[in-house]
C-alpha cells in the first residue's frame, strides 16, 4: 500500500468544462428500448456530453483554466507548475502540458508533465503536484485532469458507448503552511491491464492495417483493435471489490466515524450500481453521496473534482468540507483520498463549442 | 409469489423472454443478448427481490438460468 499525507497545500479552486453536445442514451441506435431502460436503471446514465473530433481534452482543460485563472485573480507569472492528467493527449509527442503551458501563456520557468492513469487520474495529480509542492519549492500549481474518452472507442460498441462522458476540470493548488493534510492511498494489480486497454496503437502492438479492421465480437459488440475496449464484468468485479476494501480500511488506520467525520463521499461515476453497492457495503449515509452519473456519465480521471463542480459547488464555495473520496479505473489502479478543503473558488460550469 | 415464480418472472423482466424458454440452455453463451448489462440488470432485480447483496465473485459467475439458482441457494433462497 502506498499512503502519502501531503502537508502544506491549499485547494484555491476548481472549475469544469464539457463539450456543448449533449448525446442521450435513449437515443442510440444500439439500444432498444427496453435495453435504454434497462441502461438507465442499472448503470444510470441518461445522458453524456461527447466531444466532437475537433474537441480534446486539452481544450476541454484550457478553457476550464483560463476561467479558473480569471476567477481567482491569478496572475499567470505567479504558476510554477503544470501538470496535465489525461489518457486522451493531443500528439503521441510532445507531452501535451508543454502545449497548454503555451497556449495558457505561462511563464517558460513552468514545470510541465504529462501524466496518464486514467479514471484514478485526479488523485495521481494530486500525489505528485503534493510531492511537488509541499516543501516550497512550487508555490502554484495547475492540475489539469481531462479525458475524451468517447473519442477513444467505437461507435458500434455497445459496451463501451454509453458509459463515458467527457470533460476537462482545472484545479488551482497553492502552497500554505496552514493547509489542512491531504491523505491519498494508491493501489495497483496490473494483472488485471487487459480489462481496459487500447490494443494497437503504441509499440507493443503498433497500428498496421489490420488494426483497423472492424471485427465482430457477438453481443453488439463491432470494434477494431485501434478501439479502447472494456470488459464490464471484470471491471465491474474489481469495482465492487477493491475500493471497498480501501475505504474500509481508511476508515480504520484514520479512526474515521462515517457518520460525523465526512461531510460527501465522493465515489468515482462509473456505474449507478457500483455507487450503490460501495454505500450499501459501507453503511454509507445516502444523502452524503452525491451523484452525477445520470446527466454525465463516466468522465475518467475528472469524475472526483468534477463532481464537487457540477453537485457541490454552493457548498465548496461557502464552507469548510471534509470529502473521503474513492477512484479505481484502468490499470488495475485504486485510491483512497482524504482531504479538507476551506471555502474555494469554483467557477461556473463552461461548455465548449 | 413462490421464490421460482419471483426468480422466473424476474427473467422474464429483464430478459424480456417467454418461461418456457428458461431452461439448462438458457446460458450467458448460447443467449446472444446475454450481455454485461444483462448480467448486471439480472443480478441487481434478483438483489432487490430477494433482499440479499451478492459477493463479486457470484455476480461474475452468474452466466446461466440454472447458475443462478446455485447460486442464490448460497444465500438460503431456495428455488
Amino acid at each position: 500500500m502506498a499512503v502519502w499525507n501531503i502537508k502544506n497545500v491549499s485547494i484555491k479552486g476548481i472549475s469544469g468544462s464539457i463539450p456543448d453536445n449533449i448525446v442521450k442514451n435513449a437515443d442510440l441506435n444500439l439500444f432498444t428500448s427496453e435495453e435504454s431502460k434497462l441502461l438507465i436503471k442499472s448503470v444510470g446514465i441518461a445522458e453524456r456530453p461527447v466531444a466532437t473530433d475537433k474537441i480534446c481534452a486539452s481544450d476541454l482543460c484550457f478553457s476550464a483554466a483560463e476561467q479558473l485563472l480569471k476567477d481567482l485573480s491569478w496572475n499567470k507569472d505567479s504558476i510554477n507548475s503544470l501538470i496535465f492528467e489525461s489518457v486522451t493527449r493531443d500528439y503521441r509527442t510532445p507531452p501535451t502540458s508543454c502545449i497548454l503551458q503555451h497556449r495558457l501563456n505561462l511563464s517558460e520557468n513552468t514545470f510541465t508533465l504529462d501524466i496518464p492513469m486514467g479514471c484514478c487520474g485526479f488523485m495521481y495529480g494530486m500525489v505528485v503536484a503534493g510531492n511537488l509542492m509541499q516543501s516550497g519549492t512550487v508555490k502554484r500549481t495547475l492540475l489539469l485532469v481531462g479525458d475524451t474518452a468517447s473519442r477513444m472507442g467505437s461507435s458500434q460498441d455497445k459496451s463501451r458507448v454509453p458509459l463515458f462522458g467527457d470533460a476537462g476540470v482545472a484545479i488551482a493548488l497553492e502552497y500554505n503552511e496552514n493547509a489542512n493534510p491531504m491523505i491519498i492511498e494508491l493501489n495497483t494489480d496490473g494483472s488485471g491491464y487487459k480489462a481496459l486497454i487500447t490494443p494497437h496503437g503504441e509499440f507493443r502492438e503498433p497500428a498496421t492495417p489490420d488494426s483497423f479492421i472492424y471485427h465482430d465480437f457477438g453481443k453488439g459488440i463491432i470494434r477494431r483493435p485501434i478501439d479502447a475496449l472494456i470488459d464490464g464484468m471484470e471491471v465491474f468485479g474489481f469495482a465492487i471489490s477493491k475500493p471497498s476494501k480501501s475505504i474500509k480500511n481508511f476508515f480504520q488506520v484514520y479512526n474515521i466515524d462515517k457518520d460525523n467525520d465526512i461531510d460527501y463521499f465522493l465515489i468515482h461515476q462509473a456505474n449507478k450500481s457500483i455507487i450503490k453497492r460501495l454505500v450499501k457495503k459501507l453503511d454509507l449515509p445516502i444523502e452524503k453521496v452525491p451523484m452525477d452519473i445520470e446527466q454525465y456519465g463516466n468522465t475518467g480521471g475528472a469524475s472526483v473534482p468534477f463532481l464537487i463542480v457540477a453537485r457541490l459547488r454552493e457548498q465548496a464555495m461557502t464552507k469548510p468540507l471534509t470529502l473521503l473520496a474513492s477512484s479505481f479505473g484502468l490499470g488495475l489502479t485504486w485510491g483512497t483520498m482524504l482531504f479538507k478543503t476551506e471555502p474555494m473558488v469554483i467557477s461556473k460550469l463552461i461548455k465548449v463549442k | 409469489m413462490k421464490n421460482i415464480e419471483l426468480y422466473n418472472n424476474t427473467f422474464i423482466k429483464v430478459f424480456d423472454v417467454d418461461e418456457n424458454k428458461l431452461n439448462e440452455k438458457f446460458t450467458e453463451k448460447n443467449i446472444e443478448f446475454w450481455d454485461s448489462l444483462r448480467q448486471l440488470a439480472i443480478t441487481n432485480a434478483l438483489e432487490e427481490k430477494f433482499d440479499i447483496m451478492f459477493d463479486p465473485e457470484d455476480i461474475m459467475e452468474f452466466n446461466s438460468y440454472e447458475k443462478g439458482k446455485e447460486i442464490l441457494k448460497k444465500y438460503k433462497i431456495i428455488l
